[in-house]
């Protein structure tokens, strides 16, 4: 990943929502990107060039235009219809997304569109999402990453954040190994990112 | 085992290749119906040893031109709901009405510190009316804006009587029971007619005031008694001693009402003859 002084950045076409450009990179914000927060914070997952990526929660496209700076591609799963239509945009400027409209929940609507991934970025806000992962493993290769940014409100807001996320540890643990799990914290209030690799 | 992928079907045989026209390709995978159980993921050389494409950048390109056009057809889909535009509408209603109320307040201050002489008191002048008095007595930049106001009613009311004319068409039984209007409002705070046909009528009665609701929930304040509903006659022409069983009556068949608008479509007129009994029993003073 590339940092220019602090700042992350992402190499690529720009101007995809207003973001700064900065030595001709794109600044990929922490405070509007999950994934960028997670990084800055210090998790050590890199986006390497040949990766291939399953993206569940792709919304507007903002962070998925980012991803796809770095990987060769990305599969971007989106549920809903006005977002989708930023996304469509987004992913004809960027030839290496696929934009794929379907329910996180439902992986037989996308299955026959999907190959072998390296790592699997979910970003849903569900309260189901650790079941979501679980039906998601299907197409992450072993060896793989599942990163699952969690946000706790949308499990159950009347509980404990830190419960929440106990729990969805002990929950993707019975089929993944957590690698990393770190609260994102300045930056996104009741979020965390667990990141687990897929057993060979 | 058979595998059906976006672009053909493969097995132990070999691979029967789907075509390589998007459009036809797009037809095929939206009736793809994948068993999660047997389901092995793609490898994309077997679609060129298929034939259908010959590099890598060649069966992305093929893959991303499908599933746009997948996505579109689904979109136009869900924009066609004949209640997302409702929703669109009703919303605006209210926006413009928030503004020219705002102009207006804004107007009538001007105008009081050109007139001095000029007072509100002991005439009934809403400010609806002080817009015409505005109208006939301010020059120049005010006169501009009074008439941009008045302009703006003229929106108004035709973006009203729109809204209602859908709202009878969209949910038939919901707009019998409480007018067009205020049905609109009821799914504009919902998010749907789906939504709205899932809640219970007590949630329905008091969808408007969640601030009141919360507060009673957290601090034990006094239950709200009505939210949206309280804009209909019979709640808010109520003695105030039944309002209260009024719109609980009247929510609960604004439930029914719903479910009937989501599952049949069409006005039901034994429900709502029964419906309107109901209702009005329900504010008679023992």
């Amino acid at each position: 990943m590339i940092q220019v002084g602090n700042v992350l950045v992402s190499p690529g076409e720009g101007g995809v929502y207003g973001e700064r450009m900065l030595e001709g990179y794109r600044v990929w914000d922490p405070r509007r990107s999950k994934f960028a927060a997670y990084y800055l914070l210090g998790g050590g997952l890199d986006l390497t060039p040949g990766m291939r990526v399953l993206y569940l929660g792709a919304a507007n496209g903002t962070t998925v235009s980012h991803v796809a700076d770095y990987v060769e591609t990305v599969y971007a799963v989106e549920f809903a219809p006005r977002p989708m239509q930023d996304l469509l945009e987004v992913a004809r400027r960027r030839k290496n997304i696929v934009p794929i409209m379907a329910d996180a929940n439902r992986p037989c609507e996308y299955a026959p569109f999907m190959e072998e991934v390296d790592l699997v970025y979910q970003d849903v806000a569900q309260p189901n999402q650790v079941e979501i992962a679980e039906k998601n493993l299907v197409f992450l290769k072993p060896g793989g990453y599942f990163v699952l940014m969690l946000k706790m409100r949308s499990v159950d807001v009347r509980r404990d954040p830190a419960d929440v996320v106990a729990e969805a540890r002990a929950g993707l643990e019975r089929s993944l190994d957590v690698v990393d799990l770190r609260w994102l914290e300045p930056y996104h209030h009741d979020h965390a990112a667990i990141v687990c690799s897929r057993r060979e | 085992m058979l595998q059906r992928y976006w672009f053909g079907d493969v097995d132990e045989q070999g691979c029967r290749g789907a075509g390589t026209d998007p459009a036809a390709l797009a037809k095929r995978a939206a009736t793809l119906c994948t068993d999660m159980d047997s389901y092995v993921p793609i490898d994309w050389e077997v679609a060129r040893d298929c034939g259908i494409v010959r590099t890598r950048e060649e069966y992305i390109d093929l893959l991303r031109e499908v599933c746009t056009r997948l996505a579109r057809e689904k979109i136009t889909v869900a924009y066609q709901a004949r209640d997302v535009e409702l929703l669109q509408m009703v919303r605006m209603l209210d926006e413009v009405d928030s503004v020219i109320n705002r102009l207006q307040e804004r107007a009538v201050e001007w105008y009081q510190v050109t007139n001095p002489s000029f007072s509100r008191k002991y005439r009934y002048l809403p400010a609806r009316k002080m817009l015409g008095v505005i109208r006939r007595g301010a020059r120049g930049g005010l006169l501009d804006v009074a008439e941009e106001i008045d302009r703006l009613h003229g929106v108004r009311s035709r973006l009203m009587r729109e809204v209602s004319a859908r709202a009878d068409e969209v949910m038939p039984n919901v707009s019998a029971l409480i007018g067009g209007l205020v049905a609109a409002r009821l799914l504009s705070r919902a998010g749907g007619l789906s939504e709205l046909a899932r809640m219970p009528g007590s949630t329905i009665q008091v969808l408007g005031s969640e601030q009141a609701l919360f507060s009673h929930l957290r601090a034990g304040t006094p239950p709200p008694k009505h939210g949206i509903i309280f804009q209909h006659r019979r709640v808010h022409n109520a003695p105030r001693e039944v309002r209260g069983r009024v719109a609980r009556v009247l929510a609960a068949k604004l439930a029914i009402a719903a479910r009937l608008d989501y599952h049949r479509g069409v006005l039901v007129p034994e429900f709502i003859e029964e419906a309107q009994k109901r209702i009005d029993a329900a504010g008679v003073v023992a």
